[in-house]
């Protein structure tokens, strides 16, 4: 019981991690319709530029800052530079996406090396909670995670301009005749994204080592997660976050570990096969005019 | 007969780059650039898959270097276990990619867009994890050895130039096999679905069917040069047939133009030997396809090929008005 406590913890604060990722994703998808593959390096970048400020001498917290600053700032110029000429045609988008991975990956090998990339621990404490040992960094990493997600959870359903951008997502062309930037909360919906993956980064190299090809992985994880969830379905996306951490926690915790990576696969093929849109029902994206 | 003849006019371009390529070994390459060409040829063999998939019907798929690989691993299991060589494997591979095309195609298929890439790019990264916990049986992490040598009549195909010549061989035929399905009137089929589904189906094609199709058809190329791939290398191992590859060959077939008979020749010579020509390392290469790739994707959406025949077509036929141009739309460009 208490192993499986154990690894339910730690399957849980790699879950939030994804959970952060496939947030964006669903964000971004479900408001302009752009499939951003290219996610998961956004997320890589974050680490490297956590790695970058800690060993240069910077406390966690504001390496964190910085890492969701530099990427959300990335996610500006990639959307103002790439992304804005795919919106009518999203396919487009993705592909450019594809292209995306490989550049990002390949210049962090080139500007740096292939190698593994870690941080000392920020939260080295390990709590003994009736033989449970809790590691603080990764209840840290889960805390901060419910935290950004329910800001933007709150954000979007009750904040003015979450209506906004929920009315531009029901009816692109609507919204824009009552005045709202449409085009201005898709680049700033982007950006969100972009900055939430940033924070994952910056939340992953606390825990492991990372490579440049991490977002890999991580990305096609995180749009499981999104996927089953329901694309453009927050919630959906929070919940499928939680089954995921647990279902790997449990493998991890009785010896499968070698196939955990094959769960969030397997689990999503079979979620789209029943129920396209997820398990929570999702968007199909911004409708066209 | 008219239609034949304009038909054998579009194979004419691919024919002839084929009869160059043929001659290469006459001016004494490099074992380097041999290698080279020979890896490219295989990727050309798949990529011409690719293109019925992607140019012809539509479809995007991200499993594409995992039937590869499908083909690569029977190939050498086949000449493990069952002590079968490479004339043999090549049929046998090709359907066994076929057959792993249609389990992942038919739960794949249900959806379109995007969910499918993405589905075919689980389906790749599972078969990746498949291989590396397969044991004995797929040699795990480390992959697997095939050290069958291959011959044709007695004669040795073991050396660099031959083995090339095989390669070519096989390009000329997918070219071949490829230009027979985009001018039958599958291939029009085909390109019904791509430009409307739901007007096909109201047409009375099974759409869900042709679809599924094409990607056993894509799933054949992939496993013949799966085969040739094995045979080159002499040494799988599970990392090449996740979905990263299927990234490059995708990139490949766009960068050459989906839709034209020339383009994965195009692509895949391209993509093989650029760097090469601009002496890039292999880091730098990568990023160099993948700034091309998004730059053929925002410029010129129907692949490198297709641009510069646009452009010349714009530079030296001022006539060409709007009216030729709407003439040759989406639907005809496949048969330039």
């Amino acid at each position: 019981m208490d192993i499986f406590i154990q690894q339910i913890l730690n399957g849980l604060s790699i879950a939030s991690v994804i959970t952060l990722i496939a947030v964006g994703v669903t964000l971004i998808f479900g408001l302009t319709g752009i499939i951003n593959f290219a996610h998961g390096e956004f997320l890589m970048i974050g680490s490297i530029v956590t790695w970058l400020a800690v060993s240069n001498g910077l406390p966690f917290p504001p390496a964190l800052f910085l890492a969701v600053v530099a990427v959300a700032a990335m996610g500006f110029a990639l959307e103002r530079g790439l992304f804005r000429f795919t919106l009518e045609r999203p396919t487009n988008g993705f592909i450019v996406s594809l292209g995306l991975i490989v550049v990002l990956q390949h210049i962090v090998v080139l500007l740096w090396d292939p190698n593994q990339k870690s941080i000392p621990r920020p939260l080295s404490t390990v709590w003994d909670v009736g033989g449970v040992r809790v590691a603080s960094v990764r209840m840290m990493v889960i805390l901060v995670t419910i935290a950004v997600v329910a800001l933007t959870f709150v954000m979007i359903t009750r904040s003015r301009y979450g209506r906004a951008l929920r009315a531009s997502v029901e009816d692109r062309d609507t919204a824009a005749l009552m005045g709202i930037p449409v085009r201005r909360y898709i680049t700033g919906v982007f950006v969100f994204g972009s900055a939430l993956a940033g924070l994952g980064g910056a939340l992953l190299i606390a825990l492991f080592p990372v490579t440049p090809f991490t977002g890999g992985t991580m990305v096609m994880k995180g749009f499981a997660v999104a996927l089953i969830g329901g694309l453009g379905n927050l919630t959906g996306a929070v919940v499928a976050g939680l089954i995921l951490g647990i279902v790997e926690g449990f493998s991890a915790g009785y010896g499968l570990s070698e196939w955990t990576d094959a769960y969030s696969f397997g689990l999503m093929i079979l979620v789209l096969l029943f129920r396209p849109h997820g398990l929570f029902g999702g968007t199909s994206g911004p409708k066209m005019s | 007969m008219i239609r034949l003849v304009s038909a054998l006019r579009s194979l004419l371009p691919v024919l002839v780059v084929v009869a160059l390529i043929v001659m290469v070994p006459l001016l004494s390459p490099s074992n380097r650039f041999l290698s080279l060409a020979i890896s490219a040829g295989i990727n050309i063999i798949a990529l011409y898959g690719l293109s019925v998939l992607f140019g012809q019907t539509g479809i995007l798929s991200m499993g594409h270097a995992a039937l590869v690989g499908v083909g690569a691993y029977t190939a050498t299991i086949l000449s493990r276990d069952f002590d079968i060589g490479f004339w043999l494997s090549l049929p046998l591979a090709g359907v066994t990619a076929a057959l792993v095309a249609t389990i992942i195609g038919i739960p794949s298929l249900r959806v379109s867009g995007h969910h499918f890439v993405i589905m075919t790019f689980a389906f790749g990264q599972l078969l990746a994890i498949v291989l590396t916990n397969g044991g004995d049986f797929t040699g795990a992490a480390t992959g697997l050895d095939l050290l069958r040598p291959v011959a044709l009549f007695g004669a040795d195909l073991g050396d660099l130039t031959r083995y090339y010549l095989l390669v070519v061989g096989f390009v000329a035929l997918s070219a071949v096999a490829s230009w027979a399905i985009i001018n039958s009137s599958y291939g029009r089929t085909l390109r019904a679905i791509r430009e409307n589904e739901k007007l096909a189906a109201s047409l009375g094609i099974d759409v869900g069917r042709q679809k599924i199709g094409a990607f056993v058809v894509s799933g054949v190329f992939a496993g013949v040069s799966g085969v040739l791939l094995a045979y080159f290398l002499r040494h799988i191992s599970p990392g090449q047939f996740s979905s990263f590859p299927s990234i490059y060959l995708a990139l490949m077939v766009m960068i050459g133009g989906a839709r034209l008979l020339l383009g994965p020749l195009a692509g895949g010579i391209l993509v093989a030997f650029l760097p090469e020509l601009l002496k890039l390392d292999p880091v730098e290469s990568r990023i160099l396809y993948g700034v091309c790739l998004i730059a053929v994707i925002l410029l010129l959406p129907n692949g490198l090929i297709a641009g510069v025949i646009d452009g010349w077509r714009k530079l030296f036929s001022r006539r060409a008005d709007k009216a030729e141009r709407n003439a040759s739309a989406p639907l005809s460009e496949t048969s330039r």
